[in-house]
């Protein structure tokens, strides 16, 4: 019976943030009439597909239980490099460009989490150092401004929806291919499940990680393409802290930060849901200064909720230890 | 040869060497950086430092990270500034204003570590991203707090009685080194003669072990992020007293500082290992480097960047340093 009371709350805690989503699109749509509007929900998707591209990234890094801190500066050292030097570029080709340097960004990051075993926090709290100094210098910390093909592409659309939309819908679209139908994705929750038994098992670790860091870099650099395009303007403060809503956006989705647990669409949905909040804020006039204490409070939930669940599904496997046969012996073995 | 370079970098004190070894670099660059001037100044800057690297080690040494410490200074900050600004502080002009402001700091520090510690501890959940979610609230209640007693950006007009704290001292001796050395003496007395120290060390080392052993876990993790959120409560003394204004954007940049130089000094992100005297030299290091580089003239975001090579460099000196440690027990 305690076992199905367990499952119970297990089944509640996974479906929660898809109740969270319904509370607060029910709690906004009474407060505020105009928030259920077609546009506004078109407003919400575009404004954050620059964190879901991002989070995209980062919900595998998690799932191989790391983190990557680092990618706000990555996405302020590429706007800073595309505005200042490459201006004129097609958008094609700024964003193919910012796509490069986040992948090379990333790269240093896996250089030195895999080649040196350095814990990822400790390296990517340092890139994120260097790669802020860095883009203040080039910027003298004087704003940057996007190029005339960047910001058509942050204004366009095709078939009424967005280009920052599709860029978004695309990245989803093949991270769940990659995840769900690939030896790669299958690799990443093996590795963050248990990174030893995946070693034993013939799992190129050390390579699935590498990638994993080259990847997470690259969507940032792609993130950052989409957010230099819609604010047209990268100032000091581009890209400062994102790296907390985007980590907020995938444990909303469901994403572990212990690895081995979740998926991208969740971080996709979490970055939706964060944005939802912020839009039926301002369309409630509340007071801005209020806003990150809301979103604090949202996040808290959130990881509140995964903690819970892991605490259930640790529960759960301990129960099976008992069981095991072994412990009898070891026992008779210790007296 | 290999040798030799192995023993040094195994020493405890590799990072006064490479201090020493920085200064004597930018001497002919920078000839001021050895000057009793100089070095006046770099240990006053790195008094608040230390006060926040000493409680982060408690944290540290738990396995655990604390990364509210800024946005607990900034909130006290403002909290004990609305309390006393004589431009219409709650207590203005009340002689018992100062007293109250400064048990106001510590109770903050005091009940931000507690909530911290509950939440890692009861509930489960991981600290960095407790101590991030605090930092974001916290920060964004202390913007608010100050939208709400006064039309600029921070809260000034404090008591004279208060500022003393920061610029006054007894025979010479500044009040803020002064508090300083105290707490240093104290949490080296803790950790290295207390039954609470070993605890830390057990804890941080292997939890489970910790547990088995009759350690009381939970309460001595609690106790960790508490320690730590006194000492930010006492830093934020330190630091608002000197600016003599309260201010939500208190410390905001040192929280980087304050665990690179934990880690420079040798303090494990991964628990279990840390000393009071490790973290004095690693913050003595991050003092001096930035000091350094300000006497060059460099810009501020040049000075950014290099922080955080210094970080990552001690970073790898850390992992070579237990991958020979690791092949010396084997």
């Amino acid at each position: 019976m305690q076992t199905s009371s367990t499952r119970a709350s297990l089944a509640v805690l996974r479906s929660a943030p898809a109740l969270l989503f319904v509370a607060v699109v029910v709690l906004f749509a009474i407060l505020a009439p105009r928030f259920l509007e077609v546009q506004n929900f078109a407003n919400i998707l575009t404004q954050s597909a620059n964190v879901a591209i991002v989070a995209v990234g980062m919900t595998f890094v998690l799932l191989l239980a790391g983190v990557d801190l680092s990618v706000g500066a990555a996405m302020y050292v590429c706007a800073a490099v595309a505005g200042l030097y490459f201006k004129d570029l097609p958008a094609p080709a700024a964003m193919a460009l910012m796509t490069a340097i986040g992948a090379l960004f990333g790269a240093i990051n896996a250089l030195f989490i895999v080649g040196l075993g350095i814990a990822a926090f400790i390296v990517t709290l340092a890139t994120l150092f260097v790669g802020r100094g860095l883009a203040l210098h080039l910027s003298q910390t004087k704003m940057v401004f996007a190029g005339d093909p960047v910001l058509a592409f942050g204004q366009g659309g095709f078939l009424g929806i967005s280009y920052a939309v599709w860029t978004m819908a695309i990245v989803l679209l093949l991270a769940l291919w990659v995840q769900q139908w690939t030896p790669y994705g299958r690799y990443l929750y093996a590795i963050g499940a248990d990174r030893e038994g995946a070693r034993k098992a013939g799992i190129p670790v050390r390579r699935v990680v590498f990638a994993t860091y080259v990847l997470c870099g690259t969507l940032a650099g792609l993130g950052g393409f989409v957010s230099f395009s819609q604010v047209a303007a990268a100032s000091s403060g581009f890209g400062l802290q994102k790296e907390f809503p985007v980590i907020a956006a995938a444990v909303l989705g469901g994403t572990s930060l212990f690895g081995g647990r979740g998926g991208v669409l969740g971080s996709v949905f979490g970055a939706i849901l964060i944005q939802t909040v912020q839009n039926g804020l301002v369309l409630l006039n509340a007071n801005p200064y209020l806003y990150p204490l809301v979103i604090s409070a949202i996040i808290f939930i959130a990881v509140l909720l995964d903690s819970q669940r892991t605490r259930i599904l640790a529960r759960l496997t301990r129960r099976q230890i008992r069981i095991e046969p072994g412990v009898e012996a070891r026992r008779s073995t210790a007296t | 040869m290999w040798r030799f370079l192995r023993r040094l970098l195994t020493s405890e004190y590799l990072v006064l060497l490479l201090t020493a070894l920085y200064v004597l670099c930018l001497w002919p660059f920078a000839p001021e950086i050895v000057s009793a001037q100089t070095a006046l100044e770099v240990i006053m800057a790195m008094l608040p430092l230390l006060l926040l690297a000493i409680g982060q080690t408690f944290v540290l040494i738990v396995a655990g990270i604390d990364l509210s410490i800024t946005s607990t200074m900034a909130f006290s900050s403002v909290v004990a500034a609305a309390l006393m600004t004589g431009d219409g502080g709650y207590l203005a002009g009340n002689a018992l204003a100062v007293p109250v402001a400064l048990i106001a700091f510590l109770l903050i520090g005091l009940a931000v570590g507690c909530a911290n510690g509950l939440c890692v501890v009861r509930l489960g959940m991981p600290s960095f991203m407790v101590t991030l979610v605090a930092q974001t609230f916290l920060s964004g209640a202390a913007i608010w707090f100050t939208s709400l007693h006064s039309t600029s950006v921070s809260i000034g007009d404090l008591p004279a009685a208060f500022s003393v704290i920061g610029r006054g001292g007894i025979a010479g001796i500044p009040y803020a080194l002064l508090l300083c050395l105290v707490v240093a003496f104290a949490a080296h007395w803790l950790l290295g003669r207390t039954t609470l120290g070993r605890w830390l060390y057990a804890v941080g080392n292997n939890p489970r072990a910790a547990t088995v052993s009759g350690v009381p876990t939970g309460r001595v993790i609690i106790i960790a992020f508490v320690l730590s959120g006194f000492c930010a409560a006492l830093a934020s003394i330190v630091y608002t007293s000197r600016l003599e204004t309260g201010t939500p954007v208190l410390g905001q940049r040192v929280l980087l500082d304050v665990i690179g130089a934990a880690v420079i000094g040798g303090v494990s992100l991964f628990g279990g290992r840390g000393k009071i005297s490790w973290v004095i030299l690693g913050v003595l290091f991050l003092s001096v480097v930035d000091k350094g580089l300000q006497l060059l003239g460099l810009s501020q975001s040049i000075v950014f960047a290099v922080k955080g090579g210094v970080i990552l460099l001690a970073a790898i000196i850390d992992a070579l340093r237990s991958r020979i440690l690791v092949r010396v027990a084997a």
